[in-house]
């Protein structure tokens, strides 16, 4: 019986050395104009379901999820860019879910990174994410390709650990957003696409070729 | 023991002599006349960069609370109410550096009317932060099968330096600045008990450049000659 207890009590103890965070709240509609054009998303597994571990010695284990924050602004953002927007299986796609859209983008997270107070020497928690956003063509042909990281940082005193790396993080999704609705339109082969599908659209053209990205050289 | 608690309330006599004692300094630069109505509104918004150091909520809520509050209180919007309203466009890497970039973000769709819609006539951001400066002397804690107590002395210094730069929402300008400097030595003093000293001096900075600042916008003409300075 004591045993018993003392593995239970072990068991707290180790227990309390991680810190889960899920990242909450809001992030509101960007105010601004929508991209005459209509298009796909696709969500990849990864990205909606997204979680990070790691153990930090002396400190702990941090597990964060973050993926339904993320999906739930990213279609708030999609929204908010374009005139039209549905979600798509993953491209190619094929005709008949194609049929309409001038586009399909891709939003993923390839990494995501935190400070602790204890391993920067500062005085807040900050947290990092790296998004890379795939603009395929309506043939389905990849045409712009853009890697970026969101940064958000929050004070550690009015916050527990927990809170305030669910508040860098959550700033870390809004920063990111704020420079897609920005930066997106104007990345190296977007631009042209977005031109090159208006001048579609308007003299009523259907399949046009891809403009070809810088990234993929 | 007699002597060491003799000298732990001598030390305690000198520091309660000092206690409350910041320093500070106002300076004022006015570009442009100022003048809020009743129904226009103030916005204060922190600067926040993504290197070692930022200015801290609490400031600026310390300033928010000062200047909506008193005998003329000014309306106040808060700046998280302000940030999302206007969401992407004051973003700590997408908001305007300086008032120059006004009527570029302006010109953005629903902004102009955004802000209109607030009645926000000003925008203040404060920028700076409290930081230590000095500190040292020792005390140790014991406590033993006859009771404990702590003897010594330690103390910090510190500096709070922060400047507001007040732009004008209607007609695009930067109205000027005003900078608060406050600097504070706190004590804590091990006598038996530990008696804490605190000088406060960001309470200090926060109260001298919300006043300031009040007496900045609810109207005064633009000064013909130098900036006016003034130490307090």
């Amino acid at each position: 019986m004591k045993a018993k207890a003392l593995v239970i009590l072990l068991l707290a103890l180790l227990g309390g050395c991680t810190t889960t965070v899920i990242v909450e709240g809001t992030v509101p509609t960007p105010l601004v104009a929508k991209i005459p054009l209509e298009v796909g998303v696709h969500f990849p597994e990864d990205f909606k379901s997204f979680q990070h571990e790691e153990v930090i010695e002396h400190t702990g284990t941090f597990k964060f999820s973050l993926g339904e924050q993320n999906l739930t602004f990213f279609r708030n953002l999609m929204a908010a860019m374009f005139d039209r927007v549905v979600e798509v299986g993953e491209p190619p796609l094929a005709r008949a879910e194609a049929a309409g859209l001038d586009g399909v983008i891709v939003p993923e997270i390839l990494k995501y990174g935190f400070l602790t107070p204890g391993i920067s020497g500062l005085n807040f928690y900050s947290a990092s994410i790296h998004y890379r956003i795939t603009l395929y063509g309506a043939n389905g042909d990849k045409v712009a390709d853009w890697t970026l990281v969101g940064y958000g940082k929050a004070e550690g005193g009015a916050f527990g650990r927990g809170d305030a790396l669910s508040e860098a993080t959550l700033l870390a999704i809004r920063d990111a957003g704020a420079r897609i609705a920005i930066e997106f339109p104007n990345q190296p082969g977007v631009d042209v696409w977005i031109k090159r599908r208006n001048i579609a659209g308007n003299s009523g053209g259907d399949q046009i070729e891809p403009v070809p990205s810088p990234v993929e050289g | 023991m007699k002597r060491r608690v003799l000298f732990a309330f001598g030390w305690l006599g000198v520091i309660v002599l000092l206690s409350g004692c910041v320093s500070s300094r106002i300076e004022e630069s006015r570009t442009a006349n100022t003048g809020i109505q009743s129904h226009e509104a103030l916005v204060i918004l922190g600067r926040a960069s993504y290197n070692d150091r930022q200015t801290e909520v609490s400031f600026t809520d310390c300033i928010a609370n000062a200047l909506g509050s008193g005998s003329t209180p000014i309306r106040m919007i808060p700046g998280d109410e302000f940030k999302d309203s206007l969401y992407p466009w004051f973003e700590p890497r997408t908001a305007p550096t300086s008032a120059d970039d006004l009527a570029l973000l302006f010109a953005q769709p629903g902004v102009q009317e955004r802000i209109e819609e607030s009645q926000v006539r000003y925008l203040a951001w404060i920028e700076g932060d409290t930081v230590t400066v000095d500190q040292g002397g020792s005390m140790s804690c014991t406590i033993t099968s006859f009771g404990g107590g702590c003897f010594g002395m330690s103390y910090w210094e510190e500096d709070a330096s922060y400047e507001a730069s007040i732009w004008d929402l209607q007609n695009l300008t930067s109205a000027g600045e005003i900078s608060a400097d406050a600097n504070g030595t706190s004590y804590l003093a091990g006598v038996i008990v530990p008696i804490p000293v605190l000088a406060r001096p960001g309470n200090a900075a926060c109260k001298a450049l919300a006043s300031q600042l009040k007496d900045f916008l609810v109207g005064t003409q633009a000064s013909a000659g130098p900036d006016i300075e003034r130490a307090r």
